[in-house]
């Protein structure tokens, strides 16, 4: 029998009075998988996890984690993940390893787990006051209280925010790490750069609505592609007009630029025939990718 | 008493540590310096006081200031201790769960396995242990304020006094939880909840005043406050109020329980 989905909403739905939270968002993240749930400020990604974690009460709509109801049993879901909040807080007077040692309590946990190996890891401090440290310092305290148990399913609200650009990588090596240990992951950005390098599914929120739930290699082939192409001989760049895909072509100078919009497999065959002396295709960004879906879906 | 309550109670009394002293100080000294001078200005204060209208000697619970018991009462017990510990309630279960909330601390806790209801349970227990330590060490100072003045204050009078707070501290904590189901703004929670302290402290005063309006003193846990120094405890009154208090308390966390908490 296959495991309950870490994540299984159906028309998860939380309205603010006349103002707009999230709107039925259905969506399902299954154990060991990466999800990227990307949508700019205020488009509900908080709202959503909020709703997750039962901080907030839906209006209508449902969600379970591991099978279990998320407003029912939410004890029992909890202790099975961790969560890092967006923004991080705890007080300023308290150290990480006086959360940690109450969360671990909370958990029915002994000791610390792997707590100071992450934190040697991403050089956080746990003994200083969080009042006393810079918010990526504070941020790195976060990430060891939300993974130092080895949860089943990571929810993290812009968890990079804060970290410079070393520990960024080794966040993202960690988060490599996790689901390769099984746990599902589940990522609120809007830095686009860290999620293509990390998810395999994306989820694009806009304006409380999931306009889209994509396989991040799907995203990426959908989008289009620059390309610019030299050969020896010159007259051969004329044999990719009209070419199935091939838009915005200019020629000039013996070289062609243009855009591929779709699979490359036409340009490439129709480039074989001839000596290419120089070929460069430029892969977009996810933030192209989510650019054009927003001006697509809107 | 499960871990999970254990853990939680430790945390806010470790993180309310400094407030035992901060409070239990200057009121311990305040009520050791009453002690003190009660020899050297007995005699004076006696003839004033007979002065005074019975009405408003009973309205103040002054009544006879004939020993430093009835001194003591008058002067600290009847009106600066209970309103501090009221206040001193109020703002400990606003910090443990409004506070709480605004600094993100209540997020990382509800990552954990752990219900709303004990983490409000553990505010409104830790609470009663501060207001107990802060009593202990006010009469403890006051003890000491007898001892070296040579004011003869009976030690168990004396405890019987700072215990008769504490029931009503503990109301005003229970206040605080069912304010905070309904908001989880630290100002708005210690402010409504002070000027109920207040206000009830008022409305006594009212009733003790105009017998005509005495009735209202029941809406006031003033009216069962009493002298527990002069009188020792009274323990239906004593149980009542601690009974309310925890009532209170579970209504608190059943609106928190209800409630959302915003980001």
């Amino acid at each position: 029998m296959n495991p309950a989905p870490a994540i299984e909403t159906e028309g998860l739905t939380k309205l603010y009075g006349p103002h707009r939270g999230i709107e039925d968002v259905t969506l399902a993240l299954a154990a060991g998988e990466v999800f990227g749930f990307l949508g700019p400020n205020g488009a509900g990604k908080t709202t959503t996890i909020r709703t997750l974690l039962d901080l907030i009460h839906p209006s209508r709509g449902s969600a379970r984690l591991f099978g279990l109801d998320s407003r029912r049993e939410s004890v029992a879901i909890r202790a099975r993940l961790g969560n890092l909040p967006g923004d991080f807080g705890y007080g300023r007077q308290s150290s990480g390893r006086e959360a940690l040692g109450l969360l671990a309590k909370l958990r029915g946990i002994d000791g610390f787990g792997r707590a100071d190996a992450l934190a040697e890891r991403f050089r956080a401090d746990l003994d200083r006051p969080l009042g006393e440290l810079s918010r990526g310092n504070r941020q790195k305290v976060g990430l060891i209280l939300a993974t130092f148990h080895e949860p089943e399913l990571l929810i993290l609200d812009e968890p990079t925010s804060g970290l410079d650009p070393l520990m960024q990588q080794e966040f993202l090596r960690l988060i490599g790490e996790e689901r390769e240990r099984g746990c599902a992951v589940f990522i609120s950005s809007h830095e686009l750069d860290e999620v293509q390098r990390v998810c395999d599914r994306v989820g694009i929120v806009r304006e409380g609505r999931l306009i889209a739930v994509e396989r991040m290699v799907d995203l990426l082939g959908k989008a289009r592609r620059n390309v610019t192409v030299r050969l020896a001989d010159a007259d051969g760049l004329e044999s990719l007009r009209g070419l199935p895909g091939v838009v915005n072509l200019r020629i000039a100078d013996g070289e062609a630029t243009f855009t591929v919009a779709g699979e490359i497999d036409p340009v490439v065959k129709a480039l074989a025939s001839h000596h290419v002396l120089d070929l460069e295709a430029v892969h977009p960004s996810l933030e192209e990718v989510f650019l054009t879906y927003y001006t697509e879906e809107g | 008493m499960s871990a999970q309550l254990r853990a939680l109670i430790a945390a806010h009394l470790s993180d309310r540590r400094r407030s035992v002293l901060a409070w239990g100080l200057p009121l311990g000294l305040m009520s050791a310096f009453i002690v003190a001078i009660f020899p050297s200005v007995e005699d004076s204060i006696s003839k004033v006081v007979d002065k005074y209208p019975s009405g408003l000697k009973e309205a103040f619970g002054i009544g006879q200031l004939s020993n430093v018991e009835q001194y003591l009462h008058a002067e600290m017990l009847s009106l600066i201790v209970p309103l501090a510990l009221g206040y001193l309630a109020v703002r400990a279960v606003a910090s443990g769960l409004a506070g709480a909330s605004e600094s993100g601390r209540l997020d990382v806790l509800l990552s954990a396995p752990v219900s709303r209801r004990r983490i409000c349970a553990a505010g409104f227990l830790a609470t009663g242990i501060e207001l107990a330590a802060v009593l202990a060490v006010s009469w403890a100072l006051t003890m000491l304020g007898s001892v070296l003045s040579g004011a003869g204050l009976a030690a168990g009078p004396a405890a019987a006094g700072f215990a008769g707070v504490w029931p009503l501290g503990l109301l005003f904590a229970g206040l605080g939880i069912v304010v905070c189901g309904w908001t989880l703004r630290t100002t708005i929670v210690t402010g409504a909840v002070a000027g109920v302290l207040v206000s009830m402290y008022v409305v006594d005063l009212i009733g003790k005043l105009d017998p005509s309006l005495s009735g209202v003193r029941y809406a006031s846990v003033f009216k069962y406050y009493g002298n527990a120094i002069e009188d020792g405890i009274e323990p239906l009154a004593f149980v009542g109020v601690t009974a309310v208090a925890t009532l209170l308390a579970f209504a608190g966390s059943w609106l928190i329980d209800r409630r959302d908490i915003s980001a």
